[in-house]
């Protein structure tokens, strides 16, 4: 049954690579529609126009960052709402190329147009899976809160140290139980795609697989977040060796190298647990959740 | 199961790994500066001793109760009426009454609390049970006292107290005098968290003494700080066997008698004009011998790392503002690290005391709060505590002079990263001055009295920042050494003494000239602002001179030069200054070939016409390339590019940013 989901080999793109690069490319072209009124507020303050151009917001210092900052704060104010709901709206639109991968991911032979449609006939159900998990979190958040006040009044004599580790270890767990959280979504997003279940039946498979499989779920979102994190600050302790202020494109080529290494690297652990979700399903027994 | 196990592992690895690479980027600094021993002025700046003349010297000895949170005290004033006329009366600043109730000058603010940021949660105040001459009858002068501060009721914190006799000039007596404290829980360094306890203006105090004879007497305003006369103290102080105390003063290793329990130690402190201390049974200690002075920190538990962090602070600076701003003369210097809960005790300055603060994790990151906090107190020790002038009427000359070198002591020990560096970002503290600045430096005066601002946010930026930033702008437009140089001069001449605003202008004058001393006096007294701008860029082929001209040869007719034939450009750039402060600035213009070609305005007027002639046209044009005026209102203007403006630096960074967030809120 394992057997069967896994993408058979053939001459064209690998499937799990070919399902990284359309995530890469739609959180790309979503990524410039987010950024794009951010950056038009950063010209509009005028701060690039000298002779150094932009370079000169990455001068050691921060002078001129610090003053685009304080000359466009009207500006970013307004850039950023735009930009914050745009990456909303963006949200729910990654949820078809999503779909789409895991269709790639389970059934390589598909015409083009069949995965399109059938991304598009997912995608209600992939909402609603969305808007479960959105309020799951919400109650996690407001247990962590309620708990946050508990710790705070039972910690009142302890020593500093311990009051101020205790709301960062209740955010370290908060995000642990986080992961479980879209561990059991992408499981239930799997089963909506790979056996065409309703959302109800896709959540009562996937909290089915967590019932049974829990180390495997989580040991596989897990891995998944870990390797992206990873990935996102090996990026950052790179570029912050690379000095911009220099008017070198070289420079500014590896740092856009480097930082889409990085988010192509976290998709594509990403895929390799979808790829992983698709397969727990497949090994589940095929009456629970129909 | 294996397939889990695998997941979960190289989950773990790459947990490691990222949590390797969080600290290697909290630790990536920038380029270091050069050593402070290289950036140390002269043996020209070899400090002036002096000693202050004295006028009000006070032996105390007070009994701290830590469970009521009481004192009970016994004070000798030794005054010397070194003005020029006689005295009827004394003025006396009973700072604690600040706390007395909600309706003080203090308490009654409508921004809150003053410099700390917090009301006090429960009520303290000082009680005269008693006051008497020494040698005289015995008789208790306190009843014939004024009952409250000058046209103000509601407060208790400048009293007058009419003298049965006058004092001559060169006269002096002495006043006995009992109090009792009852402390507030900590606001404004003053009151007790738990069983910590700090004690900042505790004690009845005289009022400074002018030469013509006046107090400068001032009720206790929430965004004022003091001002008081050199004295001696030899303090006592009485507390539980448990707690270790820090105070002004270096402790007499003498042992005293004392109650089975307690302890009592005895602290001199000679030629200083105030006495704090702290005690508490929690206190931690770290000693060490820096630049010929024993430092002590006392800090909470667990907090080894910012102890550690401003003992390494004051290696640092003490040497430094030792060369810059003569010697510190005191054999002790007095660090406290308040415990988070009393975090209102924290930031504060007294004489060869300093109170430092943050949370234990403070240094973690790129940040340099701890150093900053601790620098700028100890600098304190020479603005405010050697040159001890009026805070209440003139703070920039404290608190802006010292923030001033507090930056300079930064940015010579951390470079461009002095406030922050770290993640690839470096804040230096010149460019926050700045920001601060020009956020609210036109608000109002920088030289006018604490009490005068209309809120303590604007204190802050235009005394702290706009001050620092005068003086950093001084430096860049007339050299960073001379105004270094001016500024220690200032701080020998005036050592031991209560410099004004006028004595500081005259030093700069001296060592700056005439154009510099008033351009500063604008930016100081006249709200001076600055705002250097261009407008546009245009150059154009420059063709012979075509038409019909009269000449000794008769009349010719010149055509104009085919296009192709012309190697010359010419334009003109006008560089616009608007505000009041006259500062000198380089223009430059930026050919298309990439030569640059630069041009100096002497600041005077309200325009500057640059013109150009050259082999290839002007494409941007920037007025203070080197940004050296930082009191630029705005330096957004300060150039122009006739090209369309790329930023593929920009472009890449926020589609980078843009990434990452939606990998947050995406599916």
């Amino acid at each position: 049954m394992i057997q069967a989901v896994l993408p058979s080999k053939s001459g064209r793109l690998p499937a799990s690579a070919a399902a990284s690069s359309l995530l890469w490319v739609s959180r790309t072209l979503l990524g410039l529609l987010v950024a794009y009124p951010v950056l038009s507020a950063i010209d509009a303050t005028g701060i690039g126009n000298g002779p150094e151009r932009d370079a000169a917001l990455f001068r050691p210092g921060s002078l001129l960052l610090l003053e685009a900052v304080r000359v466009g704060l009207p500006w970013f104010d307004s850039a950023l709402k735009i930009a914050l709901l745009l990456s909303a709206l963006s949200a729910l639109v990654e949820l078809l190329p999503l779909s789409c991968a895991f269709d790639l991911l389970c059934a390589e032979e598909r015409p083009f147009g069949a995965r399109i449609s059938r991304s598009i006939q997912c995608f209600p159900r992939f909402l609603a899976l969305g808007a479960i998990a959105l309020a799951a979190q919400v109650a996690l958040l407001l247990g962590a809160s309620l708990l946050e006040e508990a710790l705070k009044a039972a910690l009142q004599t302890a020593d500093e140290r311990l009051l101020s580790i205790a709301p960062i270890a209740l955010f370290a767990l908060a995000l642990l139980a986080s992961l479980w959280l879209y561990g059991v979504l992408d499981l239930a997003r799997a089963a909506v795609v790979a056996r065409d279940l309703g959302a109800r039946g896709a959540l009562l498979r996937a909290l089915t697989l967590l019932r049974e499989q829990p180390r495997d779920v989580l040991s596989g979102s897990y891995a998944s977040a870990a390797a992206a994190a990873f990935a996102y600050l090996t990026a950052a302790w790179v570029v912050a060796k690379i000095d911009l202020a220099q008017p070198l494109g070289s420079r500014i080529a590896l740092c856009f190298a480097v930082h889409q290494g990085a988010v192509l690297f976290g998709i594509a652990w990403r895929v390799r647990w979808l790829r992983r979700a698709l397969a727990l399903n497949a090994a589940l027994r095929e009456s629970v959740g129909d | 199961m294996r397939r889990a196990a695998q997941d979960l592992l190289i989950g773990a690895a790459f947990s490691v790994l990222s949590g390797l690479s969080l600290l290697s980027l909290s630790e990536l600094k920038s380029g270091r500066p050069q050593a402070a021993s290289q950036r140390s002025p002269s043996a020209s700046f070899a400090a002036a001793l002096q000693t202050p003349s004295k006028v009000a010297s006070y032996d105390i000895d007070a009994r701290l109760d830590t469970s009521a949170h009481r004192i009970t005290g016994h004070e000798t004033i030794h005054f010397v009426n070194r003005s020029s006329v006689q005295l009827n009366e004394l003025w006396f600043h009973l700072y604690l009454n600040a706390f007395k109730n909600d309706k003080t000058l203090f308490l009654r603010s409508p921004f809150g609390a003053g410099r700390s940021g917090d009301k006090a949660h429960e009520y303290g105040y000082v009680d005269v049970k008693k006051l008497s001459l020494v040698g005289g009858d015995g008789a208790d002068l306190w009843p014939s006292r004024d009952r409250h501060s000058p046209d103000d009721p509601d407060d208790e914190t400048d009293i007058r107290l009419p003298l049965p006799n006058p004092i001559e000039p060169g006269a002096s007596l002495s006043l006995e005098l009992t109090f009792e404290d009852q402390l507030p829980e900590i606001v404004e360094r003053m009151g007790y968290s738990g069983s910590f306890h700090f004690l900042g203006q505790w004690f009845p105090k005289l009022a400074r003494l002018e030469p013509n004879g006046s107090f400068a007497h001032f009720s206790f305003h929430a965004q004022s700080e003091f001002f008081a006369d050199f004295g001696d103290y030899d303090v006592t102080l009485d507390v539980p066997e448990a707690f270790r105390v820090g105070a002004s003063g270096r402790l007499d290793p003498e042992p005293i008698s004392h109650d089975p329990g307690r302890k009592r130690l005895r602290y001199l402190a000679p030629d200083v004009h105030d006495f704090a201390w702290t005690a508490w049974d929690k206190f931690e200690m770290r000693s060490e011998r820096i630049a010929g002075t024993d430092v002590s920190v006392l800090y909470p538990p667990h907090q080894e790392r910012n102890a550690e962090a401003e003992l390494d602070s004051v290696r640092f600076a003490l040497p430094h503002f030792n060369a810059l701003y003569g010697a510190y003369p005191y054999p002790t210097l007095t660090l406290v690290h308040p415990p988070e809960a009393a975090e209102n005790a924290g930031g504060m300055e007294y004489p060869t005391l300093i109170t430092t603060g943050g949370p234990w994790y403070a240094t973690l990151g790129g940040g340099h709060f701890i150093d900053i906090v601790t620098i700028h107190e100890l600098g304190h020790q020479w603005f405010y505590g050697l040159v001890a002038s009026n805070e209440h009427a003139s703070p920039f000359l404290d608190e802006g002079l010292n923030s001033y070198a507090e930056a300079e002591a930064m940015e010579a020990r951390y470079g461009a990263g002095a406030v922050f560096d770290g993640f690839g970002l470096s804040v230096s503290s010149s460019a926050l001055n700045r920001a601060f600045s020009a956020a609210r430096g036109a608000d109002e005066p920088i030289a006018q009295g604490a009490a005068d601002f209309a809120s303590f946010r604007n204190l802050a930026a235009i005394v702290y920042s706009r001050t620092a930033t005068v003086m950093a702008t001084m430096g860049r437009v007339y050299g960073e050494e001379r105004v270094a140089r001016a500024v220690g001069n200032y701080t020998r001449r005036f050592r031991f003494q209560h410099p004004d605003p006028s004595d500081f202008l005259a030093v700069m004058r001296d060592e700056l000239g005439a154009d510099a001393a008033s351009a500063l006096s604008t930016a100081l007294f006249a709200r001076g602002t600055v705002d250097y701008l261009v407008r546009e860029v245009v150059s154009a082929p420059e063709p012979t001179a075509a038409g019909v001209f009269d000449g000794p040869d008769g009349r010719q007719n010149k055509k104009p030069d085919p296009p192709h034939a012309i190697g010359q450009y010419a334009g003109r750039v006008v560089v616009y200054r608007h505000g009041t402060l006259e500062l000198p600035v380089d223009i430059e213009l930026t050919c298309e070939d990439g030569t640059r070609q630069r041009s100096h305005w002497d600041g005077h007027g309200f325009t500057h016409n640059v013109d150009y002639v050259g082999p290839s046209p002007v494409v941007a044009v920037s007025v203070d390339p080197e940004q050296r005026i930082l009191l630029d209102d705005d330096l957004t203007n300060n150039w122009v590019s006739s090209k369309t403006v790329r930023a593929p630096r920009n472009f890449e960074r926020g589609l980078y940013l843009a990434q990452l967030l939606l990998g947050a809120v995406g599916p």
